[in-house]
This record gives structure tokens, C-alpha cells and sequence, in this order.
């Protein structure tokens, strides 16, 4: 069949994805400018303490910023460094921030891989399970257990497990070892933790929607056929059910980097130690490091773009039946 | 989430009107489900314990290091204890008393009355910022699909622009940059949260305008205010207390995770600050950190179970 619609869809989906770009770097900048604090806030306190005069003090931080000038020239400006990959300087680890993001964000990665590899293979063969064994002990058992999965909330689930494997059974360390070499034996059992608490979440979500998609396809039509055509119940299900319950599962695994994951991950790093982006914006946070917690969320936000982009043009390699025209 | 609040839109046709038969029908139907009557119990008790609790419990803020770090009733722990007569520490066994049932933490403040007024905050939270965010959501949902042209287009581009902000991260930049206190943090939430609504109310209305109720209304010289206050609304409502049950959970959690990461209101002692607090004492007093944790589960897990509960019991074709 001919593809030749796709080359139009993708330049449309990239000009799309262009705007919404625009978009959340407008948000983004509105949300600073709007807000109440200053770049010179953190320095406050010592120019006070110094004895200097504040208010010239001030003017002088706010005009190394550019914050004194007109806002659309301001707005010109953010804009224009942001291109230039020029994301600032960040005060509290003396380093510019594309610097501090490229040596730890591979933290973040290698938890949020092991997690979504952990969740989504487990979730979906208790979710193929459950559905083709609906209605018996065994997925009612799944079906409430999901349920106290997406309920937990996963920094609390961090912290029992620290407290019931770490404090009272000594069989981790409290904390995350960031002088493990990442690809090493002990690094993985360090994470072990983590990815629980990051994982469980995600995988009682993919058990449910594995679950309800297994479902809307088992009563189809082309089932019965396939099972009249006396093909065995393996096949059924692994080749004709499952890969047409697999296209709505995708989305929803990529909806969920955004809403579940990120966040997650943030939290999970924070109560591990783990040195990852989360860790690192939280650390600015309190820090006060503007420049930083400002590039945590564009990077995250960019991703979930960048993964939904990526997704919609690799369905309809999937699935040729999809036609965006 | 919203894959699961779209799930729902195709499952619900049938409006619950004003009709006592019909809301029922429909609460003959939930009553089958086990476990939404069990969340929806617990969630009866803890709208009572908020708002009554507080006056019977101890002072939540009454710091008492006398009786720090008190473990549960029922249960005994070792503790070290500087002793000003020898000089040196001594371990002594501590049991809980039924003066702290739910023992106290570092400070000496009873847990029970913390978790009561924690009950209050989160129930607030939940309730005010899931209304802000389902209110803006369906004005937005409903308006895009019933205006349709440019309207629609630049309300689903904002709507598209929202959504890709990770939702957690973008709550941690504003209410960095705002400053936390619980009524940015309210309004943190119900901002940003209203994005699924719209969406599904917007594809919902979209099938309703062109139904033959619709129609009539219009031919009979409805002004578009009453078609969609007294027709679209109407109909969309048992979709709208589904979303909204589904989505109080999640504004709770929210609440609590930016609390546990330090940007919570430091003055009003919320589950999640509670946590924090215990995060610290984990070796000394592990219940600071158990307690409040089994509650944001306990009220999570019931507002899930009753909007599952309620889903299936506005689905026609669900066999319950």
C-alpha cells in the first residue's frame, strides 16, 4: 500500500509539534515573569548582612538579568537563548545548567527504563491473564490488588519499603551509592527499591488497561472466527487478540511518562538519593537556583512532546489500517 | 488517567435527570458493588471526622517534649533517654497509652488529633481544587464543542499545550514560583487539572449537538445559554461526577507529594507534611511516617473504588 500520505502527516505532525513547543516555552516564561520572586532575592539576605545599599543593589542584579528591560524584549531574548542552548547559569552548583543536566540525567533514565520495562511486562501478562480468566478468584485477587496499586501513593511505598528492607531487615542500604559504576551488579540491586516504588504504580495501571483491552477484543467477531477455524486458544489469544489490544496499550504507556512516570521518578529519586533530575530540581528548589528547576520541567515537558510525536508516526507502521488523512 | 476517563465517556450514554426513579435506579445499581459502598462509607466517616474530629481531640499543634516520641497503643519500643542525675543515656521500654492512642511524634504532638486536622485539609484541598479544575474544565469542553471554528481551535491547542506539561513537575514550578501556600497550591491544582475534562466533555457535547433534542430545542428558539444549561449540561452531569470522583484522588496525592517534597504550607499540618516530618524519625518513631501514609492510601483507595462503583453503575451495558 502506498505511504505516500505518511511524509505529509509526519511534516504536519512536526509543524504541530512546533507550536505546542512555542506554547509551553510562553507558559513557562508568563508563569516566571508573572510570579512574585526575583533573580535577586537569593542575594537579599547577604546584601543586607553586608551593609551595602539594597535598593541599588537590586537594580544592578536585576539588569545583569535583563529583568529591567521591556518584556517583550525580555520574552525575545529568553527565546533566543534557549535556541542557543544558552539555558543559564546555575548558582548553587556554580555550573551551567546544560552541564549539571548532562551529568545526571542518565540517573533518571536508567530508573525510569528498569521501571517501565518491570511494569510493562509484568502488567501485561497479569493483565492477559486476568481477562482471559475474567470473573474467577484469580482476577478478582489482580483486579483488587490494582487497585491498592494505584492507590498507594509511591513516596510513601518508598518509604515503607526503606523502613521494612532497609531499617529493619538491613537487606539494602538506606540510601542510593552514586560511587557504583552504572552498568555493574551492585548498582542494579541498588535499585532495586526504586524501581518498586517507581514500578508499582505504573504496573496496576497497566494491569487494568491490559486487562479492559484484552476484554473489548476477546468478544469480537474475528475471534469467534479464528476459534471456529479450530485454532488453538494460544494463538488465539498471543496473535489475534492481544496484537489488536496492543495499539491502545502503546498510548496509554506513552500518556503515562508524562502524568505517572515523571513525577514519580522525581519523588522516588528524591527518597532514594538517587542523583537524578528530580533530585536535581529539588535540590534547587531550596536553593533557590531559578535557571534550574525552570530547565527540569522544559526538559520533561519536551520529552512527553518529543515520545508523543514518536509514537503517532510509529503507529501507523503498527497498524496500517490508521490513515491521518 | 484520562485514558480511563475516556474508557468511561464511551460506556456512559444515559443521563440521570432530575427524576428521584432514576438516581434510583442508579444508586440500587452502585449499592451491588461491594467495594464502592465501602469506599463510599469511609468516605462518609472521614467528611465526619473532619469536620466534627477537631473538636474532640487534643490540640494538633501542642508541642509536649515530655512525651515525645510515644509509639502507638500496643505497642513497645526501646528509647534512649539522657538522664540529667547520671549523666549518660539509659534504654529504657516506652508502651503507648491511650492518652496518644496513635502515639505522639518528635515534638510530642499527638498524632491522632494531627491526622484529624490533616483529614480536613486534604478533604478540602481535594474537594475545591477537583471543582475548580471540573467547573473550567467543562465551561471549556462544552464551549469548544457547541462555538466550534476558531474558538475551538485555540481552546484544543491550549488544551494540547497543557497536557504535555508533565503534570507533577509543572505543580512544582508554579507553586516554586508562587510561593507554597494552600491557596496557591488549590489553585495550582485546579488550573492546571481541568485539561482530561475538557477534552472528554468536549467529544461528548460534540455527539449531543447534533442529537435530535438538540435540534428541537434550537427550532424552538432556545437561546444557546439555555441549550446548554438546560440541555447539554443536563446530560453530560453523570459523566461530570465520574470524572470528578476519579480525579479527587489524584488531587490528593498531588497535595500530599508536593507537602513531602517541602513545597506544602509549612502552617497547616497536612497528611503529606506529617510524612515528611516522619521520613527523618524513621529509625526512632517509624509510625510518624506509617500513619499518616495508611491514611492518603486508605482515602485514595475509597474515592477510587466509588468512582469505579459509579462508572459501571451509569453504564447501561454494564451486566451489575
Amino acid at each position: 500500500m502506498g505511504k505516500s500520505w505518511l511524509r505529509g502527516y509526519i511534516t504536519k505532525r512536526l509543524i504541530y509539534a512546533v507550536i505546542i513547543a512555542w506554547g509551553i516555552l510562553t507558559v513557562t516564561f508568563i508563569l516566571v515573569r508573572v510570579g512574585p520572586t526575583s533573580p535577586a532575592d537569593r542575594y537579599l539576605a547577604n546584601i543586607a548582612a553586608g551593609g551595602h545599599d539594597v535598593t541599588q543593589a537590586v537594580a544592578a542584579i536585576e539588569a545583569r538579568y535583563g529583568v529591567d528591560k521591556p518584556i517583550l524584549v525580555q520574552y525575545a531574548d529568553y527565546m533566543g537563548n534557549l535556541f542557543q542552548g544558552n539555558w543559564g547559569w546555575s548558582f548553587s552548583t556554580s555550573m551551567p545548567v546544560t552541564e549539571l543536566i548532562k551529568t545526571h540525567w542518565i540517573y533518571s533514565f536508567q530508573l525510569i527504563l528498569l521501571s517501565s520495562l518491570f511494569a510493562a511486562f509484568l502488567g501485561i501478562l497479569i493483565g492477559i491473564y486476568s481477562a482471559v480468566k475474567q470473573y474467577t478468584k484469580a482476577d478478582y485477587t489482580f483486579t483488587f490488588f490494582s487497585f491498592v496499586g494505584i492507590s498507594i501513593p509511591n513516596f510513601w511505598l518508598g518509604i515503607m519499603l526503606i523502613l521494612i528492607f532497609s531499617v529493619k531487615l538491613g537487606l539494602f542500604k538506606t540510601y542510593y551509592d552514586t560511587t557504583l559504576p552504572l552498568f555493574s551488579i551492585d548498582n542494579l540491586k541498588a535499585l532495586v527499591l526504586p524501581v518498586i516504588t517507581l514500578g508499582t504504580g505504573m504496573l496496576a495501571g497497566y494491569v487494568r488497561y491490559t486487562r479492559s483491552a484484552m476484554l473489548d477484543n476477546l468478544r469480537k467477531a474475528f475471534v469467534t472466527t479464528a476459534r471456529a477455524k479450530g485454532l488453538p486458544e494460544r494463538t488465539v489469544i498471543g496473535k489475534h487478540v492481544f496484537r489488536n489490544a496492543l495499539l491502545p496499550l502503546i498510548t496509554i504507556i506513552m500518556f503515562d511518562l508524562g502524568s505517572i512516570v515523571f513525577g514519580g521518578a522525581y519523588l522516588t529519586e528524591i527518597i532514594f538519593g538517587i542523583p537524578g533530575l528530580g533530585q536535581v530540581s529539588f535540590n534547587a528548589i531550596f536553593a533557590n537556583d531559578y535557571p534550574v528547576v525552570i530547565a527540569v520541567t522544559l526538559i520533561g515537558t519536551f520529552i512527553v512532546l518529543l515520545v508523543n510525536l514518536i509514537t503517532d508516526i510509529t503507529y501507523t507502521y503498527l497498524d496500517p489500517r490508521i490513515r491521518y488523512d | 488517567m484520562t485514558e480511563r476517563l475516556r474508557d468511561i465517556v464511551r460506556r456512559i450514554s444515559r443521563p440521570p435527570s432530575n427524576s428521584t426513579r432514576l438516581i434510583n435506579y442508579y444508586w440500587q445499581r452502585t449499592r451491588r458493588n461491594k467495594l464502592a459502598i465501602f469506599g463510599l462509607t469511609f468516605i462518609i466517616f472521614l467528611v465526619l471526622l473532619a469536620v466534627v474530629g477537631p473538636f474532640f481531640t487534643l490540640d494538633p499543634t501542642l508541642v509536649d517534649f515530655e512525651n515525645k516520641n510515644l509509639p502507638p497503643v500496643g505497642f513497645t519500643i526501646e528509647q534512649s533517654v539522657y538522664n540529667t542525675e547520671t549523666d549518660d543515656f539509659i534504654t529504657t521500654k516506652v508502651s503507648g497509652t491511650w492518652n496518644h492512642p496513635l502515639g505522639t511524634d518528635s515534638k510530642g504532638r499527638d498524632m491522632l488529633a494531627m491526622l484529624i486536622s490533616g483529614a480536613r485539609v486534604s478533604m478540602l484541598v481535594g474537594l475545591i481544587a477537583t471543582g475548580i479544575a471540573i467547573i473550567l474544565g467543562t465551561i471549556i469542553g462544552v464551549l469548544s464543542a457547541y462555538l466550534g471554528g476558531w474558538v475551538d481551535n485555540v481552546l484544543m491547542r491550549l488544551t494540547d499545550i497543557m497536557m504535555t506539561f508533565p503534570f507533577f513537575i509543572l505543580l512544582v514550578l508554579i507553586v516554586f514560583i508562587f510561593g507554597p501556600s494552600l491557596v496557591i497550591i488549590v489553585l495550582a491544582i485546579g488550573l492546571t487539572g481541568w485539561t482530561g475534562t475538557a477534552r472528554l466533555l468536549r467529544s461528548e457535547a460534540l455527539s449531543l449537538r447534533t442529537r435530535e433534542f438538540i435540534t428541537a430545542a434550537k427550532a424552538m428558539g432556545a437561546s444557546d445559554n439555555r441549550v446548554i444549561f438546560r440541555h447539554l449540561i443536563p446530560n453530560v452531569i453523570s459523566l461530570i461526577i465520574v470524572i470528578a470522583t476519579l480525579a479527587i484522588p489524584g488531587v490528593i496525592l498531588a497535595e500530599a507529594a508536593l507537602s513531602f517534597i517541602g513545597l506544602g504550607d509549612p502552617t497547616v499540618p497536612s497528611w503529606g507534611i506529617i510524612l515528611e516530618a516522619g521520613q527523618n524519625s524513621l529509625r526512632t518513631a517509624w509510625w510518624v511516617a506509617v500513619e499518616p501514609g495508611i491514611m492518603i492510601f486508605l482515602t485514595v483507595l475509597a474515592f477510587n473504588f466509588l468512582g469505579d462503583g459509579l462508572r459501571d453503575a451509569f453504564d447501561p451495558k454494564s451486566n451489575i
